[in-house]
């Protein structure tokens, strides 16, 4: 009879003190990112694997040679790299973001450095086909906004 | 006869010969005892965790018989191994446990390593160890919040993700991804440590041990779930041993048995740790048993932090994309957060392997459940079931 009332005070005692840590935590300050009105830090953002995106040489231009290693290296065949005539240069550049898994499998087999990962968190499409990239169209608009960024910031 | 009724609303069956459920459900009924249930728990039930079924024969509260239905989640990872090439196949490893993927990676990567013989830098070793137990760490942790709240308590998952988020935070620099990380490559690793991931690791070891004080007090000492736990689904070394069970099911039986340890990998034979046996082989004891490990995680991290060498992370002229395996037949286990995980590659020689065989820990640990369970009341069924810490896209692979 002793034994089980002391067993029930002990086990009151227990959920009180768990009932204290639930209340120390609920005037504890907010761990998550209320995500329109913040954004992640962008320390994080650092090694984040967004899609793909070709590295631009000191002209602008892509690095790639149009090797085919990478497409050969991809697990879920969502790269499409085709030769332009008469030149090492690729003619298309297409990567379908839907497929791809993020392994960075072309990005070790690149020997020609010409591929890494964007940090892009916030892409949202509204259809599939949207998340076909045309990489290199990307590169070209890139380049565009920053030498369009050059003459505003000289002025 | 009513009873038979009112589980198959077609009518009684006249003729054993036909299939009135699905397969499973008709085998099942086959054998029942008259005046018993049959329930359907699953596949979309929240406490079977994913999309496992376990059909269950009910006798009042009482489970008279249980017996999981797998394979509604089986996405053919030992199919896909023999169409791809050997590097192909590292980012399927990462799926096959997502809460503890860096362990298949390393079952993976360390088999196609011993069969090609393929040596290790030393600093990518210790990086191995680092990364697996900091994985190892956050797999136990989620584990620890879904089975409270399999047993009812909602609250202390949030408070098991808010270190989660840390661990995930960290493997991410490294890893580049929060979950599903494919982080081994053969001879090496995909990138090096950098002085904010030390940093971190650093800060988070106090943190957590700090953090596992306050477990004790908000969910380890509760009287409600001492009551739900204890004593509650007692699981021999004899029935474990059975039915291949491996990892804390095991340990917390009281056989310290452990893959770092019996068959040592890696450079886990140069730290020092301990194997811990649990408390009791109840489902309190494998609570206890994976906090415990934790803890033994935390050492191991230290330990791997302080006597990190430098030097390369990745071994010269190491296996690009196209590699293929030489001919041969290997077997590598690695000591996964449910268990040995191990790896069997048969290869001739061609561009990609001939048979990979996945040994699954959660396919063995998942089978003493249908004898675990007999007899229980169907509350502590689902208790034991929780306290298996099963992934189900790895029991099915």
């Amino acid at each position: 009879m002793l034994r089980a009332l002391w067993d029930n005070v002990k086990g009151i005692y227990s959920l009180l003190v768990g009932m204290s840590i639930t209340w120390g935590f609920l005037f504890s300050p907010r761990k998550t990112v209320h995500y329109p009105r913040q954004v992640v830090d962008s320390e994080i953002l650092k090694s984040y694997r967004g899609p793909l995106e070709l590295i631009p040489d000191q002209a602008g231009a892509t690095k790639c040679i149009s090797c085919q290693m990478c497409v050969r290296a991809c697990p879920d065949n969502c790269l499409k790299v085709v030769k332009s005539e008469g030149g090492k240069n690729p003619k298309t550049w297409i990567y379908d973001f839907s497929l791809c898994c993020l392994c960075a499998a072309c990005v070790e087999s690149c020997p020609a450095g010409a591929i890494r990962f964007s940090h892009k968190v916030y892409l949202v499409t509204k259809t599939r086909e949207e998340l076909k990239l045309d990489l290199l169209a990307d590169l070209k608009a890139r380049k565009s906004a920053i030498l369009g960024n050059v003459p505003k910031k000289s002025s | 006869m009513s009873s038979l009724n009112f589980i198959n609303p077609f009518g009684v069956r006249d003729d054993p010969g036909t299939v009135v459920g699905d397969f499973y459900t008709d085998n099942f009924e086959r054998n029942a005892r008259p005046g018993t249930v049959i329930l359907n728990l699953g596949p979309q039930h929240p406490s079977t965790h994913g999309v496992l079924r376990v059909l269950a024969e009910m006798d009042g509260e009482y489970v008279v018989r249980a017996e999981p239905v797998l394979g509604y989640l089986h996405r053919m990872h030992e199919k896909m191994a023999e169409v791809k090439t050997p590097w192909q196949f590292i980012p399927n490893t990462g799926r096959v446990d997502y809460l503890h993927p860096i362990s298949w990676n390393w079952a993976y990567a360390g088999a196609v390593e011993q069969l090609a013989g393929l040596t290790v830098p030393p600093r990518a070793e210790y990086l191995r160890v680092i990364s697996c137990e900091l994985n190892r760490i956050s797999s136990h942790l989620l584990w620890w919040g879904a089975f409270v709240m399999d047993l009812g308590g909602v609250t202390p998952i949030l408070y098991a993700f808010e270190e989660r988020e840390t661990i995930n935070d960290i493997l991410q620099i490294i890893t580049g991804s929060r979950l599903t990380m494919s982080y081994f490559r053969f001879g090496g690793v995909s990138s090096d440590i950098d002085a904010r991931f030390i940093k971190l690791t650093k800060d988070f070891i106090p943190y957590l041990r700090e953090r596992l004080k306050m477990y004790t007090g908000l969910v380890t000492d509760n009287v409600i779930l001492r009551r739900r736990v204890e004593g509650v689904g007692p699981m021999s070394v004899d029935l474990c041993q059975r039915y291949g069970a491996t990892g804390p099911i095991l340990r917390a039986a009281g056989l310290a048995r452990d893959t770092r340890r019996d068959i040592p990998y890696g450079v886990y034979p140069k730290l020092e740790f301990p194997i811990p046996t649990g408390p009791s082989d109840d489902c309190f004891g494998r609570y206890m048993m994976r906090l415990k490990e934790i803890e033994t995680s935390l050492t191991i991290i230290e330990q791997a932090l302080a006597q990190l060498p430098s030097g390369p992370y990745m071994m010269e002229k190491a296996p690009k994309a196209t590699f293929k395996l030489p001919k041969g037949e290997t077997y590598f286990a690695v000591e996964g957060a449910r268990g040995q995980v191990g790896v069997h590659i048969v290869s001739d020689g061609g561009k990609s392997p001939y048979r990979i065989k996945l040994r699954a820990p959660g396919f063995s640990n998942l089978s003493l459940f249908a004898e675990a369970a007999k007899g229980t009341l169907l509350a502590d069924a689902l208790a034991i079931l929780g306290s298996l810490d099963l992934v189900i896209p790895e029991v099915d692979r």
